[in-house]
């Protein structure tokens, strides 16, 4: 007589993915309750890199945190900088030179670019294919170079200032941006071609955490994780700001197309397909730009009116939001940060339910969420 | 699944596999692709507007503290005191680097120009107190008595200068009596000697 | 090793008062002592091989300070290790835990006996040489099921699991795909294989072109074979990015070393028995090494052997580096759904060929043609 399989006792084992570990992006940590290699509950355990920077916002002047909007994701620094100054600005209703927009607008997506490299080379990286991570350094290399000729950082830029920008455009700078755009674009298709389509790489992201639509929306995914699911919602397409009303490019959502719709396969493919959208916005933004002041007059001891502010941009990791209190001092009252990966984080309980264990760490890859944005 | 998925999976595999596999045997063999940079041997030279470590140029510095307030870490400190011409003398200029996030807000708002970013990056040390860049080589304490003492001698002159014009005053004009004599006898009202700015904490 | 023995005899007048099981045991000695200077050698120039051609290929320089070209840089790494501090885990299994490496290590050394380096250069030519191979390697598993139980920790003990899944169900596909060349030869010894690819056909005369089936086989016994040394994209043992290192991870020092140097022991072996059974061997094509003089026969011979050898094991690295790594349900999927009846089918098509064509294969066939 057979004994059947459930009269077999097993345990459930409790692993702890901890805050030191090579693949959870940052100091993540993931509570694992596994049934062998299958994935019973993974709870995510946020924290460790808590530095209390709404906390500091209200004990700093609004110029002063700037430096700190940096470390708020410090792989898409200019995103972060301009998103908090474009908040300042509609908070104090301050009008922002055209120059400034277009040179906001050109760093941003340089920065995108730079960013969606990493996120495609650490994934590629956790994946087993270690050269791609490599071959994305080398590019972003390029970029590191353009911003460190514009504003002399290589990381943490702060670049952005309320009013504008805080230097002019270096001799060069437009001719090097576009030498990089025709170097890069081709590099594209060779990632593609290399390990984008990769039978094994499809086979690891494929129908592996499909995200529907409805769900994405409900749990307040934003971004590329929004946008694998299917659902066309770009900040710079719906709720425009600065001078992306004049550009034209399109909108990159997952199409399921191998796999389900809104497995990891199309978030990382909406990645891939964003940077060459932000080449096409980079050129056009390389043609238009206008000459004219850099920055606004904004006076030395700045004291926005008594109100409030919430300003929301497209950063590469999702939505990012400032809401800031002011009580008429020279310090924020309150200063919130919202943050994509911090709200991506909701669904992931949900999501790797029946996964195995490596799917988790091709979950975290394809959600491209970065530590500092979680903890602030 | 049907034999055409199956011999069709197997196809695929190995078509991109073998794609793949001549993107890096072209990486490979061709050695002009490496980037790599063997530092400290070959070093890039950073840019222009690099935000390496600070420095202060103390010969055009005013001691006017803009610095010190726009710096969101508190890494900047200086001790100054009002010298016998009412310009401030710095006494010490003290920058953190370890504490410094290389920010630039300082740079910008700096009035004279004199604070500056080099292009130094290779301080490491062991030891954090070496991390804190002296710009003023005197000791401060010094630099306080001689000025102090600078500040006393001008303030003996102007009295004696003051008793002087005085005395010329009333040999020319003997015929003019009570002009407010309390008023021209009153000395010079003396600036408190040692007047420490308000310093923020230097924290090592 | 008698006959080593024997001649080693005749050729030193001085032995012959010696009793011949000394002699015999020295000669054995003598024989596995070479071949652990080699493997030792091959281990840590195999790393830094490794290292180049991942820095090759990662538009980057690989090792290249410790000695000219960094070739020294295996002895650092190899001191390196042997001074470091002894860890072994509180609540772990001593007694396991420090056997573990020993098995592993010798699971791979001990296939290295029946290797066939050149004409006459065989420790033993056993007359099971391809069935001795796949016993022996499998203790392998058993080392790493104990270095992932030992450990006393839940990362290592997956990567153990896994390693013991994956390496037992792909020695069935290795079997499988080396038998056409066992079949063509009709005998187990490898030195046999060998020879029957000889003759002055030179190059056709290897296996790989002896029928389209064995052109198969050779590819899905390379396949078959990067599964059972751990070589991305199988490598989810050790996957450094989930397991943080699997069944390795709490192993520190000399114990890390020995897994080390059994990986890449297991990398020759495989290679090495690819070369023996599809490559021709120790062919020198368009030589007979078997008609020279001893020394200038074996001296050649094992120069093929060897860049035949380190070719295969330069593809493993090329192959590491370009792919991702299998999910563990992939990679039994895989093996079993499509190596298995893929190395089956084969091994039907190779018999079938065999019997229709009376064991010659196509060049063979061509050759009796032309003339």
């Amino acid at each position: 007589m057979t004994r059947p399989a459930e009269a077999l006792p097993t345990q459930e084992m409790l692993i702890n993915m901890g805050p030191q570990h090579p693949s959870t992006h940052g100091v993540l940590r993931v509570l694992l309750r596994t049934d062998g290699e299958v994935v019973v509950n993974a709870r995510p355990d946020v924290g460790y890199l808590h530095r209390a920077l709404e906390k500091i916002g209200e004990r700093v002047t609004y110029a002063q945190f700037m430096p700190f909007t940096d470390r708020l994701d410090y792989l898409a620094s200019m995103n972060c900088n301009c998103a908090y100054a474009w908040a300042v600005e509609k908070l104090a209703g301050i009008e922002v030179p055209e120059r400034a927009e277009y040179i906001r607008v050109i760093v941003s997506e340089l920065n995108r670019i730079s960013s969606h490299l990493i996120a495609f080379g650490s994934f590629t990286a956790d994946m087993g294919a270690f050269t791609p991570f490599l071959y994305s350094i080398r590019e972003r290399e390029r970029v590191n170079d353009l911003f460190e000729d514009l504003c002399g950082n290589r990381l943490t830029y702060n670049f952005a200032r309320i009013g504008g920008v805080s230097a002019d455009l270096p001799p060069g700078f437009l001719e090097k941006t576009k030498e990089f755009l025709d170097y890069f674009e081709p590099k594209i298709d060779e990632y593609n071609k290399l390990i984008s389509y990769n039978k094994i790489f499809v086979h690891r992201l494929a129908k592996v955490a499909v995200i529907t639509a409805e769900d994405a929306i409900a749990y307040g995914l934003t971004g590329p994780n929004l946008r694998g699911s299917g659902v066309r919602f770009d900040l710079r397409r719906d709720e425009p700001y600065s001078v992306y009303p004049k550009l034209d490019f399109d909108v990159c959502v997952g199409s399921g197309e191998r796999g389900a719709l809104g497995d990891c396969f199309d978030r990382y493919m909406v990645r891939i397909n964003e940077m060459r959208e932000s080449v096409k916005i980079l050129r056009q933004a390389i043609a238009q730009i206008p000459e004219g002041p850099v920055a606004a007059k904004v006076p030395r001891v700045f004291k926005p009116p008594v109100g409030e502010a919430y300003f929301r941009s497209e950063c590469p990791r999702g939505e990012t939001g400032f809401y800031l209190i002011s009580d008429g001092t020279g310090n924020p009252s309150r200063l919130k940060i919202r943050t994509g990966s911090f709200v991506t984080m909701n669904i992931f309980e949900k999501v790797t339910v029946g996964l195995m264990i490596a799917d988790i760490v091709a979950v975290i890859g394809s959600f491209d969420i970065i530590l500092p944005e979680i903890d602030r | 699944m049907g034999l055409k998925q199956y011999i069709n999976d197997i196809v695929e595999a190995v078509v991109t596999t073998a794609k793949g596999m001549r993107i890096t045997a072209r990486y490979g063999v061709d050695a002009s692709e490496e980037v790599t940079q063997q530092y400290p041997e070959e070093r890039r030279e950073p840019s222009e507007r690099f935000r390496g470590f600070l420095h202060n140029d103390v010969a055009r510095c005013t001691s006017c503290q803009m610095c010190i307030k726009v710096c969101p870490v508190d890494c900047i400190s200086l001790e100054a005191v009002r010298g016998a011409d009412k310009k401030f003398v710095l006494a010490s200029y003290d920058i953190n680097i370890g504490r410094c996030m290389y920010c630039g807000l300082c740079v910008e708002v700096c009035p004279t120009k004199s604070l500056t970013h080099t292009s130094g990056y290779e301080k490491a040390s062991v030891n954090r107190g070496e991390l804190v860049l002296h710009f003023i080589h005197e000791d401060a304490a010094e630099i306080k008595a001689r000025v102090a003492k600078q500040v006393a001698e001008a303030a003996a002159k102007a009295a004696e200068a003051a008793k002087a014009a005085e005395a010329v005053k009333a040999a020319a004009n003997p015929a003019a009596p009570d002009v407010a004599p309390a008023a021209a006898n009153k000395p010079a009202p003396a600036e408190p000697q040692a007047k420490e700015k308000p310093e923020s904490e230097k924290k090592g | 090793m008698e006959s080593f023995a024997l001649s080693l005899v005749k050729a030193v007048p001085a032995l012959s008062g010696v009793p011949m099981w000394t002699v015999t045991l020295t000669a054995m000695v003598l024989t596995a002592a070479i071949l652990l200077v080699f493997a030792l050698t091959f281990g840590g120039l195999g790393s830094y091989v490794l290292r180049k051609v991942a820095g090759d290929i990662q538009v980057r320089i690989g090792p290249n300070r410790v000695g000219p070209y960094g070739l020294l840089q295996f002895l650092a790494d190899g001191a390196k290790l042997i001074l470091k501090e002894d860890i072994i885990p509180a609540k772990a299994d001593r007694f396991l835990f420090i056997l573990a490496p020993y098995l592993v290590f010798v699971g791979s050394f001990a296939a290295f006996v029946v290797l066939p380096f050149g004409v006459g250069l065989i420790a033993s030519d056993l007359n099971i040489g391809v069935y001795y191979v796949m016993a022996v390697t499998s203790l392998v598993v058993v080392g790493i099921l104990m270095a992932g139980w030992a450990s006393n920790n839940k990362w290592a003990l997956l990567g153990g699991m896994r390693a013991a899944a994956q390496i037992i169900s792909y020695e069935i596909p290795v079997g499988m795909a080396i038998m056409p060349a066992v079949l063509i030869a009709g005998s187990l010894s490898l030195q046999d294989i060998v020879r029957s690819q000889g003759g002055l056909l030179g190059v056709f005369g290897w296996n790989l072109f002896h029928n389209p089936f064995t052109f198969f086989s050779f590819i899905l016994y390379f396949t078959a074979a990067q599964a059972e040394t751990n070589q991305t994209p199988f490598d989810l043992p050790e996957a450094e990015s989930e397991l943080v290192s699997g069944y390795n991870v709490e192993y520190s020092g000399i114990r890390y070393a020995f897994f080390f140097l059994a990986e890449f022991g297991d990398m020759f072996v495989v290679a090495a028995l690819a070369t023996a059974c599809f490559l021709g061997g120790w062919h020198v094509p368009f030589f007979h090494a078997e008609a020279l003089p001893a020394f200038w026969g074996n001296l050649l011979s094992l120069g093929a052997f060897l860049f035949k050898a380190f070719a295969l094991v330069l593809v493993m690295m090329w192959v590491r580096w370009t792919l991702p790594r299998l999910r563990v349900d992939q990679l039994m999927r895989m093996s079993w759904k499509y190596l298995v009846p893929l190395t089956f089918v084969n091994l039907l098509g190779v018999s079938l060929w065999l019997l229709l064509f009376k064991g010659k294969g196509i060049p063979q066939m061509i050759a009796s043609l032309v003339g």
